[in-house]
């Protein structure tokens, strides 16, 4: 069918009466675009960002207590239905108080957080103190906004403890930097969310939290194809971030699940005759 | 994703010295989504003769329960159980009679023949028979089966020690896949008896 252009046709004067004012000059050509070949016009470029972005298949989650922040995530990279590694580290050091998770493209987050890294460095350096983690959350998004539509796929929470206390802000490759208390990330989120959301509490200790944490990275990998491995838990205080646990998600099952031997049937036919 | 990695699934044949083992993995999902854990993909047609059935999980029940009519069919007219070549043929039969709407699944058919021989063979979803005297194998893991069986197979094992590769070559291949696995069952028959297990493994 013939694309009808009558839209883009102005009703505004054209050419200048007299003196020629600037604003006039702007618009005095009709506003024209270069139109994509296909049939599909309205569908196309969904279908092209679709084939770019890689699918964020992992878990992370955050949380903030009373006693800080704990982070935890698995440990999976998969490419479709591979599964590429069981030990990937998704959650980096920004620096020796704050933390960032990993989800989307590993490339994308481990190069975005180290810059992040040499930003705040640069940020102490200029201030003689400490960025927050409002700040530091607010570098990275602004960042990742300015290559929005590029095909970047970062799912990232940034978590760290400064002069406020306890701060966690979720950000990504859309730029969208929203702050929160608990927060979960990636294709494993829902179970993720579904086991923490029922067992949190703000008045925790730092042991029943990082079960909680654990428990709920090992539900996600249990019922998430795209999350596996290790789970592994951190936490973030007011001198900085501890590494709590790194479990083999694996065994925590029958930790959790423990097998009880049962006897299975055997069927026995008669013996061939001699 | 593709349709037959919709349920995600994995299954493995092999052959040893006068028997054979067939194993599966347990997992039904939603492409990503796991939903069960004790998914039954192999399924017994005689003492004899064994049939695991890959691919897209309604495929997989309702194949199954057409085979069972036929041969009960079969054993009514002919008063004997079918040789494992013999329901080879027929599945491939009723697998090209959809040739233009097929049946979204791959078997894997193992047995016992004459003089206690074991046969074993894999299909596609058209019917495209593939015999083979060592192992077969289908599935979303199979390319990392095919790695394991192939490093793992030897010819003439007796019934346990082929117990043990077929169940470390699947655990291993399910290992690498995110679509399959969450533990297995496997099934070792001799001319005397069937040996039924669950292994344990990675529930992630």
């Amino acid at each position: 069918m013939k694309f009808d252009t009558s839209g883009f046709e102005t009703s505004m004067p054209m050419i200048g009466f007299g003196s020629s004012s600037d604003l006039l000059d702007g618009f005095s050509s009709v506003p024209s675009f270069d139109l994509p070949r296909t049939t599909d016009f309205d569908g196309f470029q969904k279908e092209a960002v679709q084939m770019v972005k890689p699918a964020k298949g992992t878990t992370t989650l955050a949380f903030i207590f009373k006693e800080g922040v704990m982070v935890a995530a698995d440990s999976r990279a998969s490419m479709g239905g591979y599964i590429s590694s069981q030990s990937v580290k998704k959650i980096i050091e920004i620096n020796p108080y704050m933390l960032g998770t990993m989800a989307g493209g590993a490339a994308d987050c481990q190069f975005w957080h180290r810059n992040l890294g040499i930003k705040c460095r640069l940020h102490e350096l200029a201030n003689k103190r400490r960025i927050s983690v409002s700040g530091a959350s607010k570098l990275l998004a602004n960042m990742l906004y300015s290559y929005r539509g590029m095909g970047l796929s970062v799912g990232t929470m940034i978590a760290g403890w400064d002069e406020t206390g306890p701060g966690l802000y979720y950000v990504d490759n859309e730029g969208g930097r929203l702050k929160g208390d608990r927060f979960s990330v990636g294709s494993g989120s829902p179970y993720a969310y579904g086991v923490l959301d029922s067992g949190y509490k703000f008045d925790m200790s730092v042991a029943e939290a990082s079960e909680l944490a654990r428990r709920s990275i090992y539900h996600a990998t249990f019922r998430d194809g795209a999350s596996g491995g290790v789970a592994s838990v951190y936490h973030v205080g007011p001198k900085g971030w501890t590494k709590l646990s790194g479990d083999d998600v694996g065994e925590l099952h029958y930790h959790y699940y423990p097998v009880t031997p049962a006897i299975a049937e055997q069927v026995m036919e008669e013996a061939a005759a001699e | 994703m593709s349709i037959f990695e919709y349920n995600g699934s994995a299954v493995v044949a092999m052959v040893g010295k006068n028997c054979f083992a067939i194993a599966s993995d347990r997992r039904l999902g939603v492409q990503l989504q796991t939903i069960a854990t004790d998914f039954k993909r192999i399924s017994k047609i005689h003492d004899h003769l064994f049939i695991g059935l890959s691919g897209l999980a309604t495929d997989v029940q309702t194949l199954y329960q057409r085979l069972v009519f036929r041969h009960k069919l079969y054993q009514l007219r002919e008063e004997r159980d079918m040789k494992p070549e013999t329901f080879a043929s027929l599945v491939s039969a009723i697998l090209y009679e959809k040739r233009f709407g097929p049946y979204l699944c791959q078997p894997v058919i193992a047995g016992l023949g004459d003089d206690n021989k074991p046969f074993i063979c894999t299909m596609d979803s058209i019917g495209a028979k593939e015999l083979a005297k060592d192992f077969v194998v289908s599935g979303t893991a199979s390319e990392s089966l095919y790695g394991a069986c192939e490093a793992m197979f030897k010819p003439d094992m007796e019934a346990e020690e082929l117990f043990e590769t077929i169940s470390q070559a699947l655990l291993s291949s399910v290992d690498r896949d995110c679509l399959s696995g969450w533990g297995g069952h496997v099934y070792v028959v001799t001319p005397n008896e069937i040996k039924e297990r669950i292994l344990k493994g990675r529930m992630d």
